[in-house]
């Protein structure tokens, strides 16, 4: 087939699919309320239970926007599943399967196989947070991508096992304070690191696996849309506070995102083929300070009579450090790219810069 | 059980049966519209950061349009105006202030260019005539204003051209005659304006006759009256007072010659004439001004009150500026002055509760100079304003420029605290509006008391660095007495300096709570929303988390306590 009408093909299917029917003669068009007439698709929707403020439920909306609606979704257990779909009612407006906590990768595999044994283009999504990826369902997301599903993968991030009341995981930062990692007289928070699971994903050659930010939400569904043009495994981790867990205000999920992308502790980065292929420069480098002293899982660092607490702000801004220089983050003069110019709004929605 | 198709939108079984909003405990977001710092620091009343959210969108007439709402005169004022907007901005703590006067003028520029129509239709032909004595800016800008009201207007001005002081006193550097005239000609050839030259209230016209004639009159005859100088008795046989001096320059061209001059006095005319003997050659030029130069220890009501701009140039220039300081006595040969006695002083709050201008005793000393000439400000001239003026002015009791005499108003320089081109032209718009509703039988126009956007209120993560746009300017050699020192700003800069601006306290339809709001509780619309934004707060689902509003650049949204229930609109 011809790259030509296999499109004209897509195409067709796409409007039966989602296409709006013609008009009979003299037929009335519906009145869209404000809601549904949004001029963008909107796959996770109103009404879901995520708690105020809940960076997850915003960057899966995120994705839901650039991806859909041609999607179907196998959501691993965790709030998102959970906040999502309270039985009878789902926030979804794509094809959506529950696996279980550790297998959303395996469940996503055989929908894509199911997929392709029917001749159909639509595209599986696998979505889990971190303890549903860095920890259980590891296995199950290696096998995914050593298999070489067409699946893009992604990992909410908002480090610990939020659902069943913030237990540690292995994506958990270094001194955050947990219900199984509490800070106190014995311990400063969690003793070990955050692991660095991109690496390891890189480490399977798949085409693309990248970092993203809630606070950065353009380059976030640059990521997304980049990923489903890619026919093979790809794979997201998008960085997502959670007011509750992380004590901070339900007003500052952004701010928060926005100073762990700015001081380096969590970086933005593309990695193609095992490649690091693109970083997001930090045009102000600020001091890991600055992102934990507002929150109160490193509320204990903050203590200044404790030798303690400033030899782990020391650590930590030693591994933020770590990031900007591994990653070459320290941006050189302003980039409409870099932290700075990403978040720089105009009239319109549009970039305010000068052409 | 409910059946479920496939994309059943917002129909019985999926999450939009389950209303979130009732999860909002103390607060909830709304859109408010608080007053951006240019705005309310504009005398004229502009809304600066109206006109620039047109600039914006790129339409240039859209914009004068906007901002001839309240000010006629844009490249007059984009010329003269000390621009307290562009103290007042908040992007000045980022980058720089907005060159806001820069783009005022280039607005202006524009529209006489391309004859760009005011925005007002001609009275009916019996609609009320309000009369106005003075063709000032003041003058100028109440007949405007009525015709924004539906009034028509009768000018009364005694000289034999429109303009006032920017006529007869402001240089040609400043503000060149070109712009000038074709301003003043375009505003005053609306339909619906009457302009009678060489008429002079209380030799031409008496007040009886006007107040007879018009259901409302208006004075804005200006001050023009010269306040007598003397130090202790001794004035010097070939005194000129500053004010006339320069009218006399504006005029024919003419100067005094002298070496070493002083000048006393602390406003523009002071600030004028010394750039001008400087520029005739005298060799040193000194000003003696009880104010204070623009500094962090200096109270703004102390401060010398001048155009930023031209004191920067006077300093280029060359003048000498004594400041806190006046002159305590004359040294005189014959009748002749040959010296002057400068004493230090400040102003102190007394004991009556009001400040007071206290002089230093030791601080003396002596300047040998040529001649002295005083610029200590006018009055209003008395003739047929019998009973009217007291202390020197007109001084009415309340904003809209009312005397206690029935519909009379009194406006610009005449009322005794104003004293820029700016207020003249804002009393103009408030007299206006004042006489329209007292006319249509209704009260007066309500004040607009929203708060101002703070820069606190602002999320300045947003704005990218952008630098100011500088405008061409002569060098200090190459300026002459009538070739204009600052240039035009140019379309590119303009367009460039217009998306500096912050949208204080108003929506820029960034899009970021929309974006944003992890409850899709924000709905755009295509059509302006009721507050003028595009976005709809769907309460039904905001659970109250306030990001939208910590995320909003603008300052434009803000939480306020839960209403209960309440839900804004079908959506
Ligand atoms: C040298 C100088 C420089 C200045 N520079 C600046 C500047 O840079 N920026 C700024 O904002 N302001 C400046 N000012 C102040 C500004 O010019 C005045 O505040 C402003 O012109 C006041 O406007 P007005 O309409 O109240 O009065 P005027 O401009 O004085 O106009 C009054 C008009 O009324 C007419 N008139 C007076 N009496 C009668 C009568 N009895 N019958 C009929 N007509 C009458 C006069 O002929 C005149 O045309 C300057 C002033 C001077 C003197
Ligand atoms: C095998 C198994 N063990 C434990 C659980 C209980 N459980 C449900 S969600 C969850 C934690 C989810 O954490 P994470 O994947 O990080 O998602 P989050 O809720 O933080 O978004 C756990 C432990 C389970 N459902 N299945
Ligand atoms: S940024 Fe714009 S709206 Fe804000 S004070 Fe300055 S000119 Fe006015
Ligand atoms: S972000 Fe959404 S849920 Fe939160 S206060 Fe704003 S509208 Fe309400
Ligand atoms: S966030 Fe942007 S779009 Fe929303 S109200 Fe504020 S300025 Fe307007
Ligand atoms: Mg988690």
């Amino acid at each position: 087939m011809s790259a030509e009408s296999e499109r004209a093909e897509r195409l067709t299917e796409l409007r039966q699919k989602f296409g709006r029917k013609p008009l009979a003669p003299g037929e009335e068009t519906i009145p869209h309320s404000p809601r549904e007439a949004q001029p963008k698709f909107r796959g996770l929707d109103s009404g879901h239970r995520a708690c105020q403020g809940c960076g997850e439920a915003l960057a899966a909306r995120l994705v839901m926007e650039s991806a859909g609606p041609d999607v179907m979704i196998a959501n691993a257990t965790g709030c998102l599943e959970v906040f999502t779909t309270p039985w009878p009612q789902s926030a979804w407006r794509v094809p959506w399967v529950h696996s279980l906590f550790e297998n959303a990768a395996a469940v996503a595999s055989g929908m894509e196989a199911a997929m392709k044994a029917q001749g159909k283009n639509t595209k599986v999504l696998a979505f889990g947070g971190d303890g549903g990826t860095y920890d259980i369902g590891f296995q199950a997301l290696s096998g995914m991508l050593e298999r070489y599903h067409n699946v893009l993968y992604v990992c909410y991030d908002n480090e610990a096992y939020m659902n069943t009341g913030i237990q540690r995981s292995s994506s958990t930062p270094h001194s955050a304070t947990t219900t199984t990692s509490p800070a106190g007289k014995e311990r400063m928070g969690k003793r070990h690191l955050k692991k660095d699971l991109l690496s390891i994903i890189a480490a399977h050659h798949i085409p693309y696996a990248a970092s993203a930010s809630v606070a950065f939400p353009a380059d976030l569904q640059r990521k997304v849309r980049y990923a489903m043009g890619i026919d093979g495994p790809t794979f997201l981790v998008i960085h997502s506070p959670c007011p509750l867990g992380w004590k901070h205000a339900s007003a500052l999920t952004i701010q928060v995102a926005r100073r762990a992308v700015e001081c380096g502790l969590f970086p933005l980065v593309e990695i193609e083929r095992g490649a690091l292929t693109n970083v997001m420069p930090i045009r102000d480098v600020r001091p890991v300070t600055d992102y934990l002293s507002i929150q109160g899982r490193f509320s204990h660092l903050m203590d200044t009579e404790d030798t303690r607490a400033e030899e782990e702000r020391a650590h930590l801004q030693a591994l933020a450090d770590y990031n900007i220089q591994v990653f070459s983050l320290q941006g050189d003069g302003e980039d409409p790219v870099d932290t700075g110019g990403s978040a720089a709004v105009g009239r319109s929605g549009h970039a305010a810069r000068r052409a | 059980m409910v059946s479920m198709t496939r994309g059943a939108y917002a129909k019985p079984g999926t999450s939009l049966d389950f209303k979130t909003g009732n999860w909002r405990s103390t607060e909830m977001p709304a859109h408010i519209h608080a007053k951006a710092p240019c705005h309310a620091a504009c005398p004229a009343g502009e809304d600066q950061q109206a006109w620039f959210a047109k600039l914006q969108e790129g339409h240039a007439e859209a914009a004068w349009a906007e901002l001839v709402r309240a000010n006629p005169l844009p490249a007059i004022t984009g010329r003269v105006c000390p621009h307290p907007c562009e103290g007042a901005c908040n992007r000045a703590a980022l980058d720089g202030a907005l060159a806001i006067h820069n783009v005022e003028r280039w607005l202006g520029d524009e529209a006489i260019r391309n004859g760009w129509d005011y925005p007002v239709a001609a009275p009916r032909a019996n609609a009320p005539e309000v009369g106005i004595v003075g063709a000032g800016p003041a003058g100028i800008s109440a007949a405007y204003h009525c015709l924004r009201h539906g009034l028509r207007a009768t000018i009364y001005e005694a000289s034999p051209e429109a303009g006032g002081l920017l006529r007869a006193a402001i240089p040609q550097t400043r503000l060149p005659r070109a712009p000038l005239d074709a301003e003043l000609s375009r505003v005053l050839a609306l339909p619906g304006i009457t302009l009678n030259l060489r008429t002079r209230l209380g030799r031409d016209v008496s007040l009886e006759e006007l107040r007879h004639n018009h259901p409302a009159v208006l004075l804005a005859p200006g001050c023009q009256a010269s306040t007598a100088w003397s130090v202790d008795g001794a004035v010097p046989a070939d005194l000129r007072e500053g004010l006339h001096m320069l009218k006399d320059f504006v005029d024919h061209g003419a100067l005094p010659e002298a070496e070493r001059v002083v000048v006393h006095g602390g406003g523009n005319t002071a600030m004028d004439l010394c750039r001008l003997l400087k520029r005739s050659g005298s060799k040193q030029v000194t000003l003696i001004t009880a104010s204070g130069l623009p500094g962090p220890d200096t109270d703004p009501s102390d401060e010398i009150n001048v155009v930023p701009r031209e004191l920067e140039e006077a300093l280029e220039e060359g003048i000498e500026i004594i400041d806190h300081a006046t002159i305590n006595r004359l040294i005189m040969k014959g009748s002749r002055v040959t010296g002057v006695e400068i004493m230090s002083l400040r102003k102190l709050p007394g004991r009556d509760g009001r400040s007071h201008r206290i002089g230093f005793e030791g601080t003396e000393r002596v300047v040998a100079v040529d001649m002295v000439i005083p610029c200590i400000g006018e009055r209003v001239e008395p003739q047929g304003l019998s009973g009217l003026v007291e202390r020197g002015y007109l001084r009415p009791s309340d904003r809209f420029g009312r005397l206690n005499e029935g519909e009379l108003f009194a406006l610009g320089d005449a009322r005794g605290d104003r004293g820029t081109v700016a207020a003249a032209i804002g009393d103009g718009a408030l007299a206006a509006s004042a006489v329209a509703r007292h006319l249509a039988g209704e009260a007066d126009p309500v004040v607009d008391d929203r708060p101002e956007m703070p820069n606190a209120g602002l999320n300045l993560t947003y704005y990218d660095h952008l630098p100011r746009a500088e405008a061409p300017k002569l060098s200090v050699e190459e300026r002459t007495f009538d070739t204009e020192i600052e240039g035009d700003i140019g379309r590119v800069a303009a367009m460039a300096e217009a998306e500096r601006c912050l949208s204080c306290g108003n929506c820029l339809a960034c899009d970021n709570c929309w974006t944003f709001c992890p409850d899709n509780a924000v709905i755009k619309t295509v059509e302006l929303a009721l507050d003028g934004s595009h976005y709809l707060f769907d309460l039904d689902y905001c659970k109250g988390c306030g990001l939208c509003a910590h995320e909003c650049p603008t300052g434009f949204i803000q939480m306020l306590p839960n209403a209960n229930g309440a839900t804004e609109g079908a959506v």
